[in-house]
C-alpha cells in the first residue's frame, strides 16, 4: 500500500477550507501550516492566468527528508506516510533544507499565542496540550492525519472512502477537489484519476517520486 | 514552510534557503567554517610536524566549531543520536568523522609529546581530519532542490578551502611562535598552490552552476551581479584572493622570512575572512525552484 492524494486544480476554487481545517484539527501555532493554498498569476498581459495550487507534504517515495535525517526521527511507514517522531528529532533542520517543496516547519516556540502578550487562550491551551501536542524545537509537518487513519482502520473503515478514515483536508473540501487512496491499487480512485487525466507530481525531475498528484 | 513569505511567491518564484543562514542558522555557517578550518590546521600541522598547529586546529575544530554546532541544535542534549544514520545522512557521517578525528588527533598529539609518534595513528587522524574538512560540502551537495549546492565541485572547494585556511592558520601560529624561518617557506608554497587552486575552482564552480537551470543562474547572478555583489567582489575577490595573492607574489621574490610580520598576518586574516564570506554567500545564495514548472514563469522577473 502506498497512500497518496490527487488534487484537481480545475475543481479547486481557492476557498482555503483545506488549509484552515488542517490548522484547526492540529491546533497549529501562528505562522505554521501543514498545508496551504497558493494563489498567484502567471504570464504577462494579455495572456495572464490565475493559478491556484494547494500544497502539502508530498510523502515522497524517495523522500530526501528521510535520507538526510541523522537521527532517524523522520521515518517512512509501510503505507508510504512520512512522519516525524519528535522525541528523536534533534532540531538540526537538515530535512527542512533538503525538502525541495519547502513543506516542513521548525516549531521554535510551542507557546506562541494568537493574541501576543495575552497568553494562550483556553482553546489554544486545550489544543496544544491535549488535542495535538507539538514538541518545541523540533521539525513538524503534515502526516496525512495518520492518527485519524489508524483509528479508522482499527474500526474497520475504508481509507479515503469513509470520512473517519480520510485526512481532514480531503473531508473539508467543498468541491471534492481532493481524492485520497492507495496509489499501488490500480483500481483505486486515485490511480484511476491519475491514469485517466494524466496526473502529475511537482518537481518530478528531482527523482523524489511524490505521492501527491495534480490534475489540470 | 517559511512563515514570512507571501503565499504566492513560493509558487512562482525561486525562493531563498533560510534555515541554515538566517536567525540561528548563522550558527551553522560559523560551525562549518570553524570545524573545517580547525581540521585543516591539524592536517597541515601533522604534515609540517607543528604540534602547536595541531593543538590549535584540534581546539578550533572540537571546542569552537563543535560547540557552535551543538548550540545550533534545537535539542543539544540529544546530539548523540545524530550518529545513528551514517548509511544515508551526511550530518550523521560528519559527526562520526569529527568524533574520530578528535579521538585520533588527541592520541596523536599525546604520542608526539611523549616522543613516540605512531604512523598508523597519524594516518587515521589525518584521514578523519580530511573527511571532517569535506563533509560539510557533501552535506550541502546532497540537497538536490538547491542548484547552487547540488554540484560535485562544492565538496572539492570546501576541501581546498579547509586545507588552505588551515595552512594560513598554521603559518600564523608559526609566525607567533617564531618558527617562520623553518616552517614558513614550505607553508608558503602550499598556500601559493592552494590559493591558485581555490580561485580556479571558484570560477569553474560559478560558471558551471550558471548553466544548470534557471534557478542556478539566478543564484550565481545574485552573487556576482545582484544583491551580494559587494560582498563577493570586495571581500571574497579583493580581500580574500587578490590581497593574499599580491603578498604571496612579493614574498616569492623577497623570501617569506624577510616579509614584515604585519603583512603576513594581514594576508592570513583576509584569506580567512574571504573564505568565511564565500561560505556565507553560498548558503545565502541557495535558491529553491518554484513549485509551478519552470516554463510557467519568467526567470528575469523573479527578482
Amino acid at each position: 500500500m502506498r497512500l497518496g492524494m490527487v488534487i484537481d486544480r480545475k475543481r479547486c476554487i481557492g476557498c482555503y477550507s483545506c488549509q484552515i481545517s488542517c490548522k484547526a484539527a492540529h491546533a497549529l501555532p501562528p505562522d505554521v501550516f501543514f498545508g496551504r493554498v497558493l494563489v498567484s498569476e502567471t504570464g504577462t498581459y494579455p495572456t495572464v492566468t490565475k493559478q491556484i495550487l494547494p500544497v502539502l507534504c508530498n510523502h515522497c517515495k524517495e523522500a530526501a527528508c528521510v535520507k538526510v535525517c541523522p537521527t532517524g526521527a523522520t521515518q517512512k511507514r509501510e503505507d508510504g506516510i512520512v512522519y516525524v517522531n519528535s522525541e528523536e528529532c534533534v532540531g538540526c533542520r537538515y530535512c527542512i533544507v533538503a525538502c525541495p517543496y519547502q513543506m516542513r516547519t521548525y516549531n521554535s516556540d510551542g507557546n506562541k499565542e494568537y493574541w501576543p502578550g495575552q497568553g494562550l487562550t483556553e482553546l489554544e491551551r486545550v489544543g496544544r496540550e491535549i488535542l495535538y501536542p507539538l514538541e518545541p524545537n523540533t521539525v513538524i509537518k503534515c502526516n496525512f492525519c495518520m492518527e485519524k487513519l489508524d483509528e479508522g482502520l482499527r474500526k474497520g473503515l475504508k481509507i479515503g472512502i469513509d470520512r473517519e478514515a480520510t485526512p481532514t483536508c480531503v473531508n473539508a473540501c467543498p468541491v471534492k477537489a481532493r481524492t485520497f487512496g492507495d496509489l499501488d491499487d490500480p483500481n483505486s480512485n486515485v490511480s484511476k484519476l491519475i491514469k485517466e487525466r494524466k496526473g502529475y507530481p511537482l518537481h518530478s525531475e528531482l527523482g523524489t517520486e511524490p505521492s501527491v498528484y495534480y490534475l489540470d | 514552510m517559511q512563515a514570512n513569505m507571501k503565499p504566492f511567491e513560493w509558487m512562482v518564484k525561486p525562493t531563498p534557503q533560510k534555515e541554515w543562514i538566517e536567525r540561528r542558522g548563522i550558527l551553522l555557517w560559523l560551525a562549518f567554517f570553524f570545524i573545517e578550518l580547525g581540521a585543516g590546521a591539524f592536517f597541515v600541522g601533522t604534515i609540517f610536524k607543528s604540534i602547536e598547529a595541531m593543538l590549535v586546529g584540534w581546539l578550533v575544530c572540537g571546542v569552537i566549531g563543535g560547540g557552535i554546532h551543538i548550540l545550533y541544535l534545537g535539542h543539544p542534549f540529544r546530539f548523540w543520536r545524530m550518529v545513528s544514520r551514517p548509511g544515508s545522512s551526511w550530518i550523521s557521517r560528519g559527526l562520526i568523522f569529527v568524533s574520530l578525528f578528535l579521538i585520533f588527533g588527541l592520541i596523536q598529539m599525546i604520542m608526539v609529546q611523549a616522543g613516540g609518534a605512531s604512523p598508523v595513528v597519524m594516518v587515521l587522524a589525518d584521514l578523519f581530519a580530511f573527511l571532517t574538512i569535506v563533509y560539510g560540502g557533501f552535506a550541502m551537495n546532497f540537497v538536490n532542490g538547491i542548484a547552487l549546492w547540488n554540484t560535485a565541485l562544492l565538496p572539492i572547494i570546501y576541501g581546498v578551502s579547509g586545507i588552505w585556511g588551515g595552512a594560513g592558520l598554521a603559518l600564523g601560529i608559526a609566525l607567533a611562535s617564531g618558527e617562520v624561518s623553518t616552517l614558513g617557506p614550505s607553508l608558503e608554497e602550499w598556500i601559493r598552490l592552494l590559493l591558485v587552486a581555490y580561485a580556479f575552482l571558484l570560477a569553474v564552480y560559478l560558471v558551471s552552476v550558471r548553466y544548470t537551470n534557471p534557478t542556478g543562474r539566478l543564484s550565481v547572478q545574485s552573487i556576482i551581479f545582484g544583491r551580494f555583489k559587494a560582498l563577493m567582489w570586495l571581500v571574497v575577490v579583493l580581500l580574500g584572493l587578490a590581497l593574499p595573492m599580491t603578498i604571496v607574489v612579493i614574498s616569492f621574490n623577497t623570501g617569506i622570512e624577510n616579509m614584515p610580520a604585519g603583512a603576513l598576518y594581514l594576508s592570513i586574516f583576509c584569506e580567512l575572512l574571504g573564505d568565511l564570506t564565500l561560505r556565507y554567500l553560498i548558503l545565502k545564495g541557495g535558491l529553491y525552484s518554484p513549485l509551478i514548472p519552470s516554463s510557467a514563469y519568467s526567470p528575469s522577473s523573479a527578482f
